[in-house]
């Protein structure tokens, strides 16, 4: 899968579970600009990623993943 | 639903949203670990059945007080985590002596018995059986956890009130592996225990409830016949050269096939052929066959000729007074199935496989997700009933005027007051009766008890007889007397089975309930109909009776009638009687 591919799936999935349209998931996105992310929805959100690239993210790492940009950085990590 | 991703299921959930309207079904899911992701995979399962989903989900680790709320939700799932009780013990579970485990067990009994004391007037509860299978740390000694799961189980099973289903989750465990189902990360994170691939499953294994609550079961499956229920054809090899032979190889793949067809038929369901052959040379095999298990009295109806499938089974569905969302089409050929996928997608087909080993199975679990298996009395007579329709069908040509042919019926009805007894077919009654139904209300069977229980609702059922035989119970009126207004009563639901319409015993009926309420002092009756694409039929029935539209819109109409003014139908064919064991 190339870059591209990788970061358009992950704001599809973010756009899903948050319920927003995908052109307003940016690079800059996080909990701060996206008004429905709550503890509820971010475990739906892990449970979607690890779903989508058939990973599984770090117990440790779960609970630090509130922007789009660590998001790509932990989704990269554990596709390796 | 497997074969989505989660952010597939939302993504369609949102399309959705717009295309299915209709009465809201609520669901409340209640638990004591975190579930929430059930919510949108419910809401899915719900669309895709065409039912209009409200899913809402209990606050966290609250069942008990929770199930007090929930008055008006239609269906209520409680997820009760043995795992996160034990943790938050503050001593090790497996240490404990006797006396201790005792202690433990009681309380979780005596809660449970309060959750399902809370939830006794909810429609349909589903409560999930304990489970083990996450702690098993040996496979030579039972464990105390395992032990005590035993226990509620047992607890569970034999407290289960009418209204509760208990799901079996260690069974969808044994099927998708214990690691692909619990994922102890989470829970330790989040008490979020199960994986979605847990809760797809599981939510496609109450998929049968959903249906059977929402009266979206089907009545009838409709069987080809070369290659379907014998192996080979007929009218190449002959009729020495079928199979179904218990003792054959292939055959008794399809022996057991005709076997779940007689299992279905015992049950009510309705039996059908429609095969592309001589008419002749298939009542011959059925009728002298020696390894034809599926005789003619499991069978309903026959459409053996050399027209297409798609239109057989439009006859088939006009006959049998079903629509054809109601049937199931059995066919090994892919053009036939695929031709009624393409001209009647409302009709469930299922292809016999490949892997011929598979058909039994594969026709299983259709039928344990479609079929209504609770046996009752009136469906073990139903296909002689419908062969007695038949009779009536060709008697029927003989009269000049309908109404000569009805008064040579000898037509009696008898009527049953707030009769327990019926209770589960009153429930199936309102489940699948789609044409001559009024409001078209599905009730199950805890809300039937309700009304028959209560002083302020009556529950009228009949059952008819004729000189051909008993057709059972096939009507039903529910009214609610009006507590602001004791003088009137409201209509609940009036429908009638398919099978006794065009008799006018619904006149009959209604002449017997409202001299009824008339010695009840009742002066006014309020009335609805409700309009669904299967009841157009009944659309004018209130304005025939003489009730005098209140209000209207493009589903409802209201209506009102003094009975002072009500004239009665007097049908003097019909014979009523009173089953004799009301008690007012």
């Amino acid at each position: 899968m190339i870059m591209v591919d990788i970061k358009n799936k992950i704001k599809i999935v973010m756009s899903a579970v948050f319920d927003v349209p995908v052109e307003e998931i940016t690079e800059i996105s996080s909990s701060d600009t996206i008004e429905s992310w709550d503890s509820l929805k971010h475990l739906n959100l892990i449970l979607a990623l690890e779903e989508e690239f058939d990973i599984s993210i770090p117990d440790e790492e779960v609970g630090n993943l509130f922007n789009y940009k660590l998001i790509e950085l932990v989704v990269n990590e554990c596709r390796k | 639903m497997d074969n989505l991703k989660y952010s597939e299921i939302l993504q369609k959930n949102r399309i959705m949203f717009k295309d299915v309207n209709g009465k809201p079904y609520k669901v409340k899911v209640l638990s004591n670990i975190t579930v929430n992701s059930i919510k949108e995979l419910l809401e899915y399962i719900l669309h895709i059945n065409q039912i209009n989903p409200i899913v809402e989900l209990g606050n966290y680790d609250n069942i008990l007080q929770d199930s007090a709320k929930c008055i008006d939700d239609d269906l209520v799932i409680v997820f009760y985590n043995l795992q996160n009780n034990i943790d938050n013990m503050s001593y090790f579970f497996e240490d404990i002596n006797d006396e201790l485990y005792n202690t433990i067990k009681d309380k979780i009994c005596h809660e449970i018995s309060m959750v399902f004391d809370n939830l006794s007037t909810s429609p349909s509860v589903i409560f999930n059986l304990f489970s083990s299978i996450e702690f098993v740390s040996s496979y030579c000694q039972k464990s105390k956890i395992e032990l005590l799961v035993t226990d509620l189980n047992e607890y569970l099973n034999k407290i289960k009130p009418m209204n509760v289903h208990l799901v079996d989750v260690e069974k969808i465990t044994a099927i998708i592996g214990v690691n692909h189902s619990i994922d102890l990360r989470l829970y330790h994170s989040s008490k979020a225990p199960y994986t979605l691939a847990f809760l797809k499953k599981y939510v496609t294994s109450i998929e049968s409830i959903l249906l059977r609550n929402n009266g979206k079961l089907k009545k009838a499956i409709i069987f080809d016949c070369d290659n379907t229920l014998w192996k080979g054809t007929l009218g190449e090899d002959g009729s020495d050269n079928i199979d179904m032979s218990k003792t054959s190889h292939n055959g008794k793949i399809f022996n057991k096939i005709q076997q779940i067809a007689v299992f279905l038929s015992k049950r009510g369901i309705l039996i059908g052929l429609c095969s592309k052959n001589n008419e002749h040379d298939v009542s011959e095999i059925i009728l002298n066959h020696p390894d034809m298990f599926l005789k003619n009295n499991f069978i309903t109806i026959k459409k053996i000729n050399w027209e297409d499938k798609a239109t057989n089974l439009k006859s088939i569905s006009a006959e049998l007074n079903i629509g054809l969302d109601s049937i199931v089409f059995v066919d090994d050929s892919s053009f036939e199935i695929n031709l009624i996928k393409d001209q009647l997608p409302e009709v469930l087909t299922l292809q016999v496989p490949k892997e011929i080993y598979e058909y039994p199975n594969n026709l299983l679990k259709i039928v344990y997700k479609y079929f209504n298996l609770v046996v009752n009395q009136d469906d073990y007579s139903k296909i002689e009933m419908y062969q007695q329709q038949f009779v009536r069908d060709e008697f029927k040509s003989k009269f000049d005027t309908i109404e000569d042919y009805l008064s040579s019926l000898s037509i009696s009805l008898t009527i049953h007051k707030d009769d327990p007894s019926y209770i589960p077919r009153i429930a199936q009654l309102t489940q699948k009766t789609n044409q001559f139904n009024l409001t078209t209300k599905r009730y199950v069977e805890n809300q039937i008890l309700k009304f028959i229980q209560s002083e302020n609702d009556y529950v009228f059922a009949i059952s008819v007889e004729d000189k051909f035989g008993e057709n059972g119970l096939t009507g039903l009126c529910i009214i609610n007397r009006n507590l602001q207004n004791l003088k009137n009563v409201i209509i609940d639901t009036f429908l009638m089975s398919c099978r006794i319409i065009g008799r006018n015993i619904e006149f009959a009926f209604m002449d017997y309930i409202f001299d009824w309420l008339i010695n009840q002092n009742i002066e006014t009756v309020n009335a609805e109909f409700h309009l669904t694409k299967k009841n157009e039929q009944v659309n004018s029935f209130y304005e025939k009776l003489g009730f005098n539209v209140e209000s209207s819109d493009i589903e409802s109409k209201q209506y009102t009638i003094q009975l002072k003014d009500y004239v009665k139908k007097q049908i003097q064919y019909i014979d009523v009687k009173m089953k004799r064991n009301e008690q007012n």
